[in-house]
């Protein structure tokens, strides 16, 4: 099975929120309340149990003449959010009950009949997907529409943008449609424009990578994400040293003798 | 648009909703929230208006008892194990029993704490060594099971009584005295191998922290019983003496991730938990050694302050996992090379 | 559309969206389009990766400008001043496609002496009856021509009559100066008429920086030339305006003047509403005309007879000449055996027009009681239309209201819970309304079909059954007419004679007695009398009582039996040739014989479209030509032609009795020939262009509640302008009811600049409360920099924007914005100012209760007083 990917590329998304309608509506995702943010036009806030792809607006000051695609200046920029399928996935490493698999297709999933809830994903993915829902125990995210691609489907989410910003295919296709891509955009004079996909960081890069203008941080992407069991080894060799000297600690106490 | 989904939750509450919006002509539901006031913007030194990289660590009051619970039960039945080899049969009589019983609670509240406690088991469908929560399963099933066995060994056989049985106990009680040494520290490495700032930057530190915390309180709860033996003391007062120098440790660090550790209601819990654990006991083992009142006290001191320890550390969690600004490196200077 | 239909013949987009990839340059103005049509935008998209250029005029910075490349904030009804200057320029600088102008339109045509404009005028063009508030056009005539009268002017009479582009005059004799140096020529007129209309001009009164008003003109009028296309999308930004009409005709004139009409990458994209509003003024919810464009009769305007009728609304040169084919056939398909020749082939049958009937009219009648019932379909007037608090208090002053409805909207629960009851203005117990709801059935629950925004039939098959006692309008209408039909024969009265006249032979099928939409369908697109054989297309109508057609123009759409082409499925063109079918004739950009030279080739190979094939001696290319097939370029009529044949084998514009696109509209229009500024009828600022300062052919509709500012008031210092929001569709019956919707945008907001916040003290997310002399409301405020104030007149002015979606039903609510509206007609198509008016806004939460109402009393009347000081027009 190939490899698949999503390559949301910002500069042609129109923030209608049509993917993250669509995937609520195909996965039966539950409401996230009625709440106005103040957040520019999005309402939602963050990828969570009950938003699976999360539209994001970040708002920069107009000039007056250029419109938000003048090269240099990024005035309102929009980008759909979704789980990342981690190369190196934080929260299937450290799912205790092995609910959550990696797909034929490379996207990591969470099994709803077998997750506990037992929530250690939640600390463990680097990049705040996925959640608990209170009234349900379980922890839910994006399933990479295993279901639909199972059924040679593309994701909801994908079929649904009149963009083409949410670019869904073969992983490697992507990759090489987005370096083209952000070339033709930084050669056009959109100096801003940025790949995200960590690569070089232990979480070994992204199946579902963005193109961004302006700094990742302002779209709550962690500039170095790092999965957690980098520090098992740290971890695991301190307690192994405190067991030692407590088993060895409580022998000694002992041995000295004494009472009253 | 009720075809939508009807009969799941969110639509039951729409369904509720959609009642009150006809009765009163207006939905005051709990979530509508005003963003109350001007908000941060969006940009590289704020984040995404200020809003939270991570998800709040889901666990409940359950799991700091645990964490204590099972740290105390841990440490027992190694004392249960030492003691016996030293010849201090009550004293190992009593930790045995200590440990059975706490390995039976610590089950009972890491099951409760689940979001669907049905379905413990599958904690056993797979091993994964990388997971630490996954190891920390199994070390509680083996250890609750040795330390039963040994505890129920302990309490059939009678003086002379018969040596299989003995032998089965006391098997058993290693077993449960080595699963033990691992139940007092792996909760260090569950807590501190995760995105959590304050606990991943405390990696180290935590296991060591948390395995002096249950030495403490395992000995401490052992004197409480009546028992006298000086290696108890001698215990308690090491332990002390780690808590102390880890208190100062984290005193002098200025790193930004331990700011839930030093301020806030989380502050607040540390230091109390660090003072009631650390240089209170100390101080009254090393002057008040002589009296068996202050070593009551000690160990009183040291119990409360190892189950404080406990809720701070994931109450700071919680506080840590609201400030992007770590993970984020909202301090870094602005530029877009990033990924 | 009488913008668009006067202009080039007819009143729909010119174009399809696909074919907006093509254009070098795309000027979206009045509309956000990626917001309200975002599939449609992909192809804007499209165009911009190709290198064309985007620019986007509006008030606000929406979603559409942060795609756009071009972004100019504009003061709110303004626009002609704006597009008014791009003429201008084009003008000024002879930058006009004069290869495509000279022949093509009617630039070179003499006007008559009489004719005065609006700068001899000071605001006001020759004819304007001061008494009867109206103009009469015989002086817009061309010179030469004889002046015949005409319909659109009559009492009572709508625009839209006139969409099919009407005429005053007999088109024998006009003079035409190819030279364009007569200075009575359309073009030196045009001249003089747009020669104030300049960058400062534009800087001075749209607010705009005149280098950001030159860079729009340098990149827009480049996208023209043989090479070269632009296109120009609006929707309801320009409509909604007490000079809408007008202001689509600045940018006609522009695009004729650019040579950008019927060639690819070009034209109007007239974007429409709901998803088959297009639909709905083909074959009208309107009340001044009938299927196909024909003129609703008018009572008492000296035409009696259907030859009187046909006399008047016939041309005799162009394709109009078949008019009465199509009322005939029309008639046909109303009375079918009882329409002969004998009794005019039941025109007498056809209710008349005795007034304004248009839905501001006939609330005002409703307001006075004069209106027994209502039914509502389909619409949500209690939040969607303007001065929704008077609306609501008058449907309380109805005997009985029937509303059909998806949902229990708040027109159907006005008696209940509307604000009036809230605040105590209305007493349930006082309302002897009664009120029938029936649920009705979504679009997924029957067949049927839509006409979308570029006038694309498309059919939808039934999905599922709808839920309960949910039925179709069909089911609802086809039972009604049976039992009102049995009622009438029963009672043979004359009174009854068109109920009892009336086919009404549906077949029916289910359990419920489903109507066959198809059958339907198949009665639009017409049928021969005496065997039903289906039409192949409107040239097979006739006169003679032999075809029936339900509208002529949809004639095509079912050709034979089991050939629906609205259901076709498969696109085989880049303009969507075999999915769906586009009226008329399935021609996907009209008036595309323009898309070649004079002489029949293409202008270029890059733009070429349809042309001229010697060989086979046919019209040819990726369209089917709007021209008649087999007639050649050289063609050239006789003296007598008529019809058709009147029109010359290089006249592409064929709706036209003079086959040329019109810059000068000598008839059709009640506000003028040439498009002319007048402010807003609420503004901060008098007209300081000429001493007219309003519309003067737009009706203010004096009623009680529905108070008008004067232009300025200090009291109502900010402009206020309405939109939409993608998340929610319109009043929000299909939107505020729908979690994963509603979620999207849960609460009313109004946008404002940073500057403006800091004035009036709001904070990001806290109250403010907007009030007009009409009505108060309060919404969050969302303090924004894509909100800029502007300098106007020597002064700074700050806009204020509010979505309209809200009101107190459904999942989320908030307070209705279009209790802010005022009732107000312009005078072609009758439609409300709700995109320019003013308002005040202050910090905090709106009184509640008497309170609230006692404020509005006095808002009310301190305005109107001003008003009266103000005096005439202003
Ligand atoms: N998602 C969604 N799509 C819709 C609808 C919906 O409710 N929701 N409604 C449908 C319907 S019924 C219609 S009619 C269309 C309407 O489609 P649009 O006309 O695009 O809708 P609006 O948002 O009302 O107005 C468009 C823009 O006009 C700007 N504007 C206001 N005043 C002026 C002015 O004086 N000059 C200029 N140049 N611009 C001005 C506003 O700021 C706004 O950005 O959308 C259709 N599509
Ligand atoms: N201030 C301000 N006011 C405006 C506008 C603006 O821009 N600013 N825009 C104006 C425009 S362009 C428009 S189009 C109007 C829209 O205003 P309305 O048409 O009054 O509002 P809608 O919500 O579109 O009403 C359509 C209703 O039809 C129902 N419906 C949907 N499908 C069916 C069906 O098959 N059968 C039946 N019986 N009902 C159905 C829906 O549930 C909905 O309640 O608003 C106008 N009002
Ligand atoms: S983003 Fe988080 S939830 Fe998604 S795969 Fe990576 S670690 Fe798991
Ligand atoms: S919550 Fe579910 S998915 Fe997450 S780690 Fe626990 S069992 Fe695995
Ligand atoms: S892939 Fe499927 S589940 Fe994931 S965001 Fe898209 S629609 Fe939702
Ligand atoms: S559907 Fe596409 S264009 Fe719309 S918000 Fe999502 S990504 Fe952006
Ligand atoms: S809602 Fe329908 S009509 Fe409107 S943009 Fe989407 S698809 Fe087109
Ligand atoms: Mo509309």
């Amino acid at each position: 099975m190939t490899v698949t990917g999503f390559f949301t590329d910002s500069t042609l998304c129109i923030g209608c929120k049509a993917c993250e309608v669509a995937c609520k509506e195909w996965n039966e995702v539950p409401g996230d309340g009625f709440s106005f943010s103040g957040m520019s036009y999005d309402n939602t806030v963050t990828l969570s149990a009950s938003t699976w792809r999360h539209v994001k607006f970040v708002e920069g000051e107009p000039i007056i003449g250029t419109g938000g695609n003048g090269g240099a200046e990024m005035t309102w920029e929009f980008s759909s959010d979704v789980c990342k399928h981690c190369g190196v996935a934080g929260c299937l490493e450290a799912c205790p009950t092995g609910a959550i698999i990696r797909t034929e297709f490379g996207g990591v999933f969470i099994q709803p009949d077998i997750c506990n809830g037992c929530g250690y994903c939640v600390v463990a993915c680097p990049f705040g997907v996925v959640s608990k829902r209170e009234d349900d125990g379980r922890v839910f995210k994006c399933t990479f529409c295993y279901d639909r691609q199972i059924a040679g489907l593309v994701p909801a989410c994908a079929k649904a943008c009149p963009t083409e910003s949410i670019r869904f295919g073969e992983l490697d296709t992507l990759l090489e449609i987005a370096d083209a891509r952000i070339e033709h955009l930084l050669s056009s004079g959109m100096t801003d424009a940025t790949l995200y996909n960590p690569t070089d960081s232990s979480v070994g890069g992204i199946h579902a990578f963005f193109l961004l203008r302006g700094d990742p941080r302002s779209y709550n992407l962690p500039p170095d994400p790092q999965v957690p069991t980098t520090l098992l080894a740290a971890g695991w060799k301190s307690a192994a040293a405190t067991a030692g000297v407590i088993l060895a600690g409580s022998l000694l106490a002992f041995v000295l003798g004494g009472s009253e | 648009m009720s075809e939508a989904g009807s009969g799941r939750a969110s639509e039951t509450r729409l369904e509720a909703l959609k009642e009150q919006a006809l009765r009163s002509g207006a939905v005051t539901a709990e979530g509508i929230r005003a963003s109350g006031g001007p908000l941060p913007p969006a940009s590289p030194t704020t984040g995404y208006y200020g809003t939270p990289l991570f998800h709040e660590p889901t666990w409940t009051w359950e799991i700091p008892l645990y964490f204590f619970v099972g740290g105390a039960a841990g440490v027992s039945a190694i004392i249960g194990v030492t003691a016996n080899i030293n010849g201090l049969n009550d004293l190992s009589h009593d930790a045995r029993l200590i440990a059975a019983a706490g390995s039976v609670l610590s089950g009972v509240l890491l099951v409760s704490d689940l979001g669907r406690p049905g379905r413990f088991l599958n904690m056993l469908r797979v091993i994964k060594l990388q997971s630490p929560m996954s190891v920390g399963a199994w070390t509680l099933l083996t250890f609750s099971t040795a330390a039963g066995v040994a505890g129920a060994a302990s309490l059939i056989d009678q003086p002379g009584g018969n040596p299989p049985l003995r032998l089965l106990g006391d098997c058993s009680a290693i077993l449960s005295a080595l699963t033990g040494a691992v139940m007092a520290t792996y909760t260090g490495v569950l807590v501190g191998a995760t995105v959590i700032p304050v606990w991943a930057t405390n990696v180290r530190t935590l296991p060591a922290h948390f395995g002096a915390s249950s030495v403490a309180s395992a000995a401490s709860l052992l004197e409480i019983c009546g028992h006298r033996q000086r290696g108890l003391g001698r215990l308690a007062t090491l332990a002390a003496a780690a808590e102390t120098a880890a208190a100062v440790h984290l005193h002098v660090r200025t790193d930004r991730s331990l700011e839930p550790l030093k301020r806030g209601l989380s502050g607040a819990l540390t230091t109390t938990g660090a003072l009631l654990s650390g240089p209170i006991p100390l101080a009254l083992r090393l002057l008040g050694s002589r009296s068996v009142r202050s070593r009551q006290l000690a160990a009183v001191s040291s119990i409360a302050g190892s189950l404080l320890t406990r809720y701070a550390w994931v109450s700071a969690g919680k506080a840590s996992s609201r400030d992007s600004s770590i993970p984020l490196r909202l301090d870094r200077p602005a530029s877009t090379s990033e990924g | 559309m009488p913008g668009l239909g006067t202009s080039f013949g007819r009143g729909g987009a010119t174009t399809a969206q696909q074919d907006l990839s093509n254009s070098d340059a795309i000027l979206i103005m009045g509309s956000s389009m990626a917001e309200n049509h975002p599939v449609g935008f992909q192809w804007v998209v499209e165009a911009r990766e190709k290198g064309a250029s985007i620019i986007h005029v509006d008030p606000r910075f929406t979603r559409t400008s942060a795609m756009s490349d071009i972004w100019v904030p504009i003061r709110a009804g303004t626009d002609i001043v704006f597009l008014g200057a791009l003429v201008n320029h084009v003008l000024q600088n002879d930058l006009a496609f004069l290869d495509y102008v000279i022949p093509y339109t009617n630039a070179a045509t003499i006007l008559s002496e009489e004719m005065k404009d609006t700068e001899d005028l000071d605001g006001l063009f020759s004819g304007w009856d001061e008494k009867k508030k109206r103009y009469d056009p015989e002086t817009w005539t061309y010179a030469g021509d004889e002046f015949e009268g005409s319909s659109g002017h009559d009492k009572g009479g709508g625009g839209h009559g006139k969409d099919r582009g009407g005429e005053a005059q007999t088109f024998d004799s006009s003079i035409r100066d190819e030279t364009l140096q007569n200075p009575r020529c359309v073009y030196q007129v045009l001249k003089r008429h747009f020669s104030r209309y300049t960058p400062e001009r534009v800087e001075r009164s749209c607010g705009v920086p005149s280098e950001a008003f030159l860079r729009v003109a340098a990149a827009f009028c480049s996208a023209s030339g043989p090479e070269k296309t632009g296109a120009i999308c609006y929707a309801v930004g320009w409509t909604q305006h007490s000079t809408g009409v007008q202001i689509i005709r600045t940018a006609a004139i522009l695009q004729l003047l650019l040579g950008n009409i019927g060639r690819p990458g070009g034209g109007i994209m007239a974007l429409r509403g709901h998803a088959s509003i297009q639909g709905s003024t083909d074959i009208p919810t309107l009340y001044d005309i009938l299927p196909g464009y024909l003129p609703m009769p008018i009572f008492d305007a000296g035409v009696t007879t259907l030859s009187d009728y046909v006399q008047k609304h016939r041309s005799e040169k162009g394709w109009w000449a078949n008019f009465d084919k199509y009322i005939v056939s029309l008639l046909k398909s109303y009375y079918g055996e009882a329409a002969t020749p004998g009794n005019q082939f039941g025109y007498e049958f056809l209710p008349r027009l005795t007034g304004d009937h248009s839905h501001q009219g006939y609330f005002l009648s409703m307001q006075k009681g004069e209106i027994e019932g209502l039914f509502v379909m389909g619409q949500n007037p209690a939040v969607g239309s303007p001065n929704s608090r008077l609306e609501r208090k008058a449907l309380s002053a109805l005997k009985w209201l029937v509303v059909r409805d998806l949902v229990e909207i708040e027109t159907a629960s006005f008696w209940l819970d509307s604000p009036e009851v809230q605040r105590g203005e209305l007493n349930t117990e006082d309302i002897d309304t009664e009120v029938f709801f029936f649920p009705a059935a979504a679009h997924a629950e029957k067949d049927g079909c839509f006409t979308n925004t570029q006038r694309l039939i498309q059919w939808h098959s039934k999905a599922v059954d709808a839920p309960g006692d949910a039925r179709s309008e069909s089911w609802f209408v086809y039972h009604l007419g049976v039992l009102l039909k049995e009622k009438a024969a029963a009672v043979p009265t004359p009174r009854n004679a068109a109920l009892n006249a009336l086919v009404w032979d549906y077949s029916t099928h289910g359990s419920i007695a489903e109507p066959s939409a198809e059958q339907v369908l198949k009665e639009i697109n017409g049928w021969t009398v005496e065997d039903r054989r289906l039409v192949k297309g409107y040239t097979d109508l006739k006169a003679d009582g032999s075809t029936a057609c339900g509208c002529w123009i949809y004639s095509g759409v079912f050709p034979a039996e089991n050939e629906n082409r609205a259901k076709a499925r498969e696109a085989k063109t880049f303009l969507g040739h075999g999915w769906g079918y586009a009226w008329p004739a399935d021609r996907r950009i009209l008036y595309n014989r323009a898309s070649a030279r004079p002489d029949g080739s293409p202008w270029s190979e890059r733009k070429k479209l349809v042309w001229w094939d010697a060989k086979k001696n046919e019209w040819t290319g990726n369209d089917t030509p709007d021209f008649t097939k087999s007639k050649p370029p050289d063609y050239r009529p006789a003296d007598n032609a008529r019809g058709d044949d009147a029109i010359r084998g290089d006249q592409p514009f064929i709706m036209h009795p003079d086959g040329v696109g019109w810059i000068w509209v000598s008839s059709g229009l009640k506000d003028g020939p040439l498009p002319t500024h007048y402010e807003p009828l609420e503004s901060p600022f008098r007209n300081s262009l000429y001493d007219q300062d309003v519309n003067p052919a737009a009706d203010r509709m004096a009623a009680a509640d529905n108070a008008w500012a004067a232009s300025p008031d200090p009291r109502f210092p900010h402009v206020l302008t309405t939109y939409r929001l993608t998340e929610h569709h319109t009043a929000g019956g299909m939107s505020r009811t729908v979690e994963h919707l509603a979620e999207l945008q849960p609460e009313l907001f109004c946008e404002m600049s940073i500057e403006l916040a800091r004035e009036i003290g709001a904070e990001h997310g806290g109250w403010v409360t907007v009030s007009t002399p009409r009505g108060i409301i309060e919404a969050r405020a969302m303090v924004t920099p894509r909100m800029r104030p502007l300098e106007v007149e020597g002064r700074i002015i700050h806009q204020v924007g509010l979505p309209y979606h809200w009101g107190q039903r459904g999942i989320v609510t908030g307070d209705v914005v279009n209790d802010l509206i005022g009732l107000s007609e312009e005078p072609n198509v009758k439609i409300m100012e709700s995109k320019a008016l003013v308002c005040n806004l202050r910090s905090g939460r709106r009184p509640r209760g008497q309170e609230l109402v006692a404020e509005m009393k006095r808002n009310a009347e301190q305005a109107s007083d001003r008003l009266q000081k103000a005096g005439g027009q202003s």
